[in-house]
């Protein structure tokens, strides 16, 4: 008779991530552990072959034999996917998050990425002398973020072909909160929102902001944020294929330090070249042949990562700062 | 409605405590000897201009891997008989008094009337013998973490005369034996246990000096559990072999019935260690002398480890979905052919969160676990403090 398994019991080590442990210094109880979830950033499951002739053991076998990193002390390096609990297992389709890149939330036609113009000198060279000028599509307003009329905006839903656009996302597939963040060094999150008279942009409070000045922003479909909408079902244009649940909307305006300062831009950045040429739209370009005398600028590439609180799916975003110097 | 957090509730933590145990064997090649060039500079000995104390190092300390192991230093009482109303005649008497007496008040502390009082041989502080001249360790907290763990304390040293000429012939070992059974608690700085010795202390080439100790297991000093620091009478190096407070015959010659190092007889001795060498020579001098008659060092430390487990249940119907990028194509599972297949998962990682989303610690399994509706389970995740 052969022996019980009992390896159903597993213990783990833990180590504390760079806010653990600056919540614990803190000592105000901000370290309170309350929850938890799993993650499976090393698996790919593109080595699932549920067509290995050898039968269903080897389906997986090579997503087992997975080597699996050890932890990660950055909180923001870690739990990028996580796993979800959904009472169904009859799901055949799940939903993403997709960057929607047409009209006014588009990227940088020449960069192919989000680019914001981090201080006013900047804006008014893209915009020309009136300033009245729309920015060219992809390039947001930093300097004051509610005058500019490009935007951000990602689709959720099921993006397949196999599904009408006409049918119904279930409920508990909608996405009705979302965590945004980014580098709080950089830039805040505002309002999609577009007042050309606007002197200043109101920024949205950060929820929490860690020891590496990633700022986190929840928003909710019923904030009045005007961040998160619901999609109209059969929204032709969206860039969900199949059915539809909700978008978020937003701008990004730059800090104070890339406004009224090069610092940064000296730190982190990078001066463009010739072959980064940014057109513009109303204005000059910057570093383009009909800029007289030729303006040179500086770039910070950063990233702002939007997650879906209800799926955790998330979205990495390339986005470049640009102050001309 | 889908989700990728679970909250604990009040059953699924607990907080244990356990103790945690190192050997630390400290031989004497290091503390003398092994970093050492021809002219005889050893590099893993610093020595500051005070020349309050000298610190050892378990490699040349001006290296980044150097790890600072102990200090030593020595002093004795101002009633001591080596005390001098000359202070001038006795080199840096000022200042061994203000080591012994920095050492005494924070590991004896202070009687009824505000003085400092004197290291007791046998912990009992209302009388008996006291310990006025000695040597002190003191164990970088690197290496006794929390404390000396009781009972595993051992010394061995070489008390012979000079150590060019042998002083490893005769040897002492000093243990605190007893220290696990009857500790003291009436130091400010903790517990601490009574240091006894053991050994011959005669001359291996002579048959009439190898006599047995007058007392099986004299006390010669004590030892700081949580403090880290050992105090080791001088009287152990007394020349003409151990002097053993209490004991009788030749190992007690001239030692009256207090723990000291007024041994006239001793004087004949050249090289050894004697009340000559503890009040004429400098502190580093005396640490020099000690350390090359140190030939084992070694005992535990124990690290109290305070541990939170949470217990991350994982039922059948958890975690059965991905948001991994590669978990879908074209939003469609990659792991399901229809609708009714299992979903599957594969687990690296958990993350702890705080109410607020913030990921405060993270504990990674060595190889994925694979969850499907079928399974559950439980991790335990332990997050030590």
């Amino acid at each position: 008779m052969g022996f019980l398994d009992n390896s159903g019991d597993i213990i783990l080590d833990a180590v504390l991530t760079d806010l653990g442990r600056k919540r614990l210094a803190e000592g105000n109880g901000s370290f309170k552990i309350a929850k938890f979830a799993l993650g499976d950033d090393e698996i790919d499951y593109g080595l699932y072959d549920k067509n290995n002739t050898s039968g269903s053991a080897y389906y997986d076998i090579n997503i087992l034999q997975t080597p699996v990193l050890e932890a990660f002390t950055n909180n923001m390096s870690s739990m990028n996917s996580r796993l979800m609990s959904i009472a169904r297992n009859d799901l055949l389709y799940l939903p993403v998050i997709k960057p929607n890149k047409s009209g006014n939330h588009t990227v940088d036609a020449t960069l192919s990425t989000y680019v914001v113009l981090a201080d006013q000198t900047t804006v008014n060279t893209m915009q020309g002398p009136s300033g009245e000028a729309a920015l060219a599509a992809g390039q947001l307003n930093g300097d004051v973020a509610a005058q500019g009329g490009n935007f951000i905006q990602l689709d959720q839903g099921l993006d397949t072909s196999e599904l009408s656009a006409n049918s119904v996302l279930a409920a508990d597939l909608v996405e009705t909160q979302y965590m945004i963040q980014i580098d709080n060094r950089l830039g805040s999150i505002a309002t999609p929102a577009t007042n050309t008279n606007a002197g200043e942009t109101l920024g949205f409070t950060p929820t929490s902001i860690d020891d590496d000045n990633i700022a986190t922003y929840i928003f909710t479909l019923s904030d009045q944020s005007e961040v998160v909408k619901k999609l109209t079902t059969g929204n032709t244009f969206s860039v969900i294929d199949g059915p539809q649940g909700t978008s978020v909307k937003f701008k990004i305006a730059a800090s104070l330090d890339l406004k009224t300062s090069a610092y940064l831009f000296n730190q982190l950045g990078t001066v463009a070249t010739a072959a980064q040429t940014l057109q513009g739209a109303g204005g000059t370009d910057l570093l383009g042949p009909d800029s007289t005398p030729v303006t040179a600028y500086k770039f910070i590439d950063s990233t702002v990562r939007i997650s879906g609180m209800t799926t955790g799916y998330t979205v990495d975003l390339p986005v470049r700062f640009v102050k001309q110097t | 409605m889908a989700t990728s957090f679970k909250t604990f509730d009040s059953r699924d933590s607990v907080v244990t405590r356990n103790l945690l145990h190192e050997a630390i064997p400290i031989t004497g090649t290091i503390v003398s000897g092994t970093y050492t060039n021809k002219a005889g500079t050893e590099y893993n000995i610093k020595d500051y201009s005070h020349g309050m104390f000298q610190s050892v190092y378990d490699y040349p300390y001006l290296s980044s891997s150097a790890n600072h192991i102990f200090d030593l230093t020595m002093g004795y009482s101002p009633s001591s008989s080596l005390s001098q109303s000359l202070a001038a005649d006795y080199s840096m008497q000022p200042k061994k008094i203000n080591l012994y007496n920095q050492m005494a008040q924070v590991l004896v502390g202070f009687d009824e009337n505000g003085a400092v009082r004197q290291f007791d041989e046998d912990g009992d502080l209302t009388g008996g013998r006291k310990i006025r001249e000695c040597y002190f360790f003191n164990f970088a907290r690197l290496l006794s973490k929390d404390e000396i763990k009781k009972g595993s304390f051992s010394l061995t040293l070489g008390i012979g005369q000079g150590y060019e000429t042998g002083s490893f012939r005769q040897m002492l070992t000093i243990t605190d034996a007893s220290g696990s059974t009857s500790y003291k608690v009436n130091s400010p700085a903790g517990e601490y246990g009574i240091l006894t010795a053991s050994g011959s202390y005669g001359d291996y080439t002579s048959t009439s000096d190898r006599n047995p100790l007058s007392s099986s297991t004299p006390n010669c000093g004590l030892v700081y559990y949580q403090a880290g620091i050992a105090v080791v009478t001088a009287s152990v190096f007394v020349s003409g072999g151990l002097k053993v407070p209490g004991g009788t015959g030749v190992s007690n010659k001239g030692m009256g019935n207090q723990v000291n190092m007024v041994n006239p007889a001793g004087l004949s001795k050249p090289n050894c260690l004697s009340p000559l060498i503890f009040t004429g020579s400098t502190i580093d001098v005396n640490c020099d002398a000690l350390r090359h008659r140190i030939k084992n060092v070694s005992f535990n430390n124990s690290t109290e480890l305070n541990s939170a487990v949470y217990f991350c249940r994982v039922n059948n119907t958890d975690f059965n979905y991905s948001a991994n990028p590669t978990y879908l194509k074209d939003s469609k599972l990659v792991v399901k052919t229809n609708a009714q297949d299992l979903p599957v998962t594969y687990v690296t990682t958990v993350g702890l969160y705080s109410a607020d989303n913030e990921l405060l610690a993270i504990a990674k399994l060595s190889e994925p676990l694979k969850k499907d509706p079928t399974t559950e389970f439980t991790l335990r995740v332990r997050l030590d403090y």
